[in-house]
């Protein structure tokens, strides 16, 4: 068993609406193992930012954290003490954002800001700052880095300020990184260099990643274990070449199926039909039950997580016989859908 | 096959740009192409390669620079804009943002009931019977005509869109990203609608779009555009299995795995699009193609065919066809 980087337990944020209690992500448990890259996917509005954005100690005003525990190497996270979460954010876990543009500041050159990021957690002298500054922008690979570190950020493409940002996230040497959709907003012969670069400084670096995505395929690029998110619990969890062999889940199948694929010759796609209920207004039972095709009177109450023989997790009634109790591997039954 | 329903001939069109001494942006740049009646045409690309303008041109929301657009064999590019707009009966666009392009204070009905009101069509009771009827065939509800564009989710409102798109009876859409902004899961519902209307209403589409997987499920014969010009126009079939330009080699390769177990050689290109206003000498494609030969930087390629109706613009192959012929 390896270590554990990074625990979430029971992670529950909140929103107020006319004095109710929104839930926007309701207990959600997961841990990323050192040096791993673990996937976390859904649609938008399943919560997803919003786990990352509490990971980092950023959730916007007007969204609480109700309740859960955060430990980063096994040392629990105190959510209120604004002075210890500085102290973590960049040295200790770092982000990278989905838009490159409005996540740098237009005024101030690459480089400053690069040398912002290492001055707020080494006392190291201007001069071996900036020096570092010109190392990380060569690491994740920026031509000519010694002159594109006196550049402005309108200066560069969007694949390029998305390697500054990473080398942004990079430079205090964090052991865990966020990457809430960090192709999303890139062409793909871009996202390809930016998800190889990824890959690239994990191994260099010795990183663990959260990878924050919608889209499967980049999933199956860089993924080992994934997570599947629908409006606010997790569905479903699974080492990634099971989550493709054998989704359990009604809502991850639909995902897979609906996804065009170029190997294939249908004429429709295969859809969910519906669309995400708001959270206001969850059902009580299973939050999928509207769209789900093999729904049963047993869904209007909630489902646990089971866990099957082949390892997954998945929050579904359909599973439940097939709990393997007593851990995993004993030879029980394995579940095909 | 019918006969081509659009022919476009040497379109290009040319931003000024402010300053400079080169002069123009050449968002469109001598692009020739037709589309056949009840054909699905797309066109892929990177950002900034010139397709959303192309797109724009074609049903003269900007005005070309040079070039023919002839539907139906009829030039529209040098109809006065009166004219122009009577033609945009048939021919309709369907835009990539549902949020910013239906206007916030009109109620849906209205939005969809617009293209008849602007074109004078039909009575105020036939009218509302049309709108009624385009609504039902996009999956709208009567209740949902009397509500507003925010109370709407995307996938919704891009069916809004459509049904706007739609109502006049257009023969030909032009459908610019028009998923491109949807979950996965909404994105193939509105796919199956646009599948779904093509047949009921023999239209025809030029769908533009950056992701190949969508294209290729959606599309009959394929253009890769970059930098303004088209490098590469195909069967989808064909273009799948035998691309030909080194540009279009790379897109598919980039392609995210569809299974993680799946091994995939990846030709991963080197640098960024360059700038549109300041493109590359010769072959614009030259900066960043494996293949590059030192006539490639001096020399540009013209579109032209390689047999079996895949047409590639590549140096490559034009010295092939030489030493051919």
């Amino acid at each position: 068993m390896s270590l554990n980087i990074l625990e979430v337990k029971d992670l529950k944020i909140g929103i107020q609406q006319n004095k109710k209690d929104i839930a926007i992500v309701n207990g959600l448990s997961f841990h990323l193992e050192k040096g791993k890259t673990l996937g976390i996917v859904g649609e938008s509005g399943c919560g997803k930012s919003m786990t990352s954005l509490s990971l980092m100690g950023l959730l916007p005003s007007g969204v609480n954290w109700q309740s859960g525990e955060i430990y980063i190497d096994q040392k629990q996270i105190n959510k209120k003490a604004k002075k210890e979460w500085r102290k973590i954010r960049g040295k200790k876990i770092s982000m990278i954002f989905q838009e490159p543009m409005s996540s740098l500041n237009p005024v101030y050159k690459v480089g400053s800001q690069i040398m912002e990021m290492i001055h707020s957690h080494e006392n190291i002298s201007k001069k071996e700052a900036h020096e570092r500054a010109v190392d990380m922008l060569r690491l994740v690979g920026i031509p000519r880095p010694d002159k594109v570190v006196n550049e402005y950020p309108h200066q560069l493409s969007g694949g390029m300020r998305q390697r500054v940002m990473i080398a942004m996230a990079l430079a205090c040497g964090p052991e865990i990184l966020i990457a809430d959709e960090p192709t999303t907003a890139l062409d793909v012969t871009i996202q390809a260099q930016i998800l190889d670069l990824m890959k690239d400084v994990q191994e260099k670096l010795d990183m663990s990643i959260i990878l924050i995505t919608h889209d499967l395929g980049v999933v199956a690029e860089i993924c080992e274990r994934v997570i599947v998110m629908y409006a606010g619990e997790i569905v479903e969890e699974a080492n990634v070449l099971d989550l493709f062999d054998q989704p359990l889940h009604p809502y991850t199948k639909g995902l897979l199926n609906s996804l065009p694929d170029i190997e294939s010759q249908q004429e429709y796609l295969p859809s969910i039909e519906g669309v995400v209920p708001s959270p206001s207004d969850m059902p009580s039972g299973c939050r999928f039950f509207d769209r789900c095709e093999f729904a049963t009177d047993k869904c209007k109450n909630k489902p646990d997580l089971f866990t099957t023989s082949i390892g997954t997790t998945v929050r579904c009634w359909l599973y439940e016989e097939n709990e393997v109790v007593g851990g995993i591997g004993n030879g029980q039954s394995i579940v095909r859908s | 096959m019918g006969s081509p329903l659009l022919e476009v001939k040497h379109l290009k069109k040319y931003f000024p740009v402010k300053g400079s001494r080169t002069g123009n942006l050449k968002a469109v740049d001598d692009v020739s192409f037709f589309v056949n009646e009840g054909e699905v045409l797309g066109i892929v690309g990177e950002s900034g390669c010139g397709k959303s303008t192309m797109g724009k041109t074609i049903i003269q929301l900007l005005t070309p620079t040079e070039g023919e657009i002839l539907l139906n064999g009829e030039n529209i590019a040098t109809l006065s804009p009166k004219e122009v707009r009577q033609k945009r009966r048939d021919m309709q666009i369907i835009f990539q943002d549902p949020f910013s392009s239906l206007n916030p204070r009109m109620k849906v009905f209205k939005i969809i009931e617009e293209p008849l009101v602007n074109f004078g069509i039909g009575t105020k009771e036939e009218r509302k019977q049309r709108v009624n009827e385009v609504a039902k065939q996009v999956g709208l509800t009567q209740k949902q005509l009397e509500r507003f564009p925010h109370e709407f989710s995307g996938g919704q409102r891009q069916r809004i869109g459509i049904a706007r798109a739609l109502v006049s009876n257009p023969k030909l859409i032009v459908a610019d990203e028009p998923v491109s902004a949807l979950d996965v899961s909404i994105q193939s519902q509105v796919l199956n609608i646009m599948k779904d209307l093509k047949k009921e209403m023999n239209l025809t589409y030029i769908f533009i779009s950056h992701d190949l997987s969508v294209v290729h499920h959606f599309c009959d014969r394929i253009g890769v555009m970059y930098l303004g010009k088209l490098v590469e126009m195909a069967d989808k079939h064909e273009l799948f299995n035998n691309p030909k330009h080194p540009y279009t080699k790379a897109l598919l390769s980039a392609l995210p795995k569809s299974h993680p177990s799946k091994v995939k050689e990846r030709i991963v290109l080197s640098g960024d699009v360059p700038n549109p206003a300041n493109p590359p000498s010769g072959c614009t494609f030259h900066t960043r193609c494996p293949s590059c030969m030192e006539i490639c930087k001096v020399t540009s390629p013209r579109l032209h065919s390689i047999g079996d109706k895949h047409e590639v613009s590549c140096l490559l192959y034009e010295e092939q066809m030489e030493r051919l012929t």
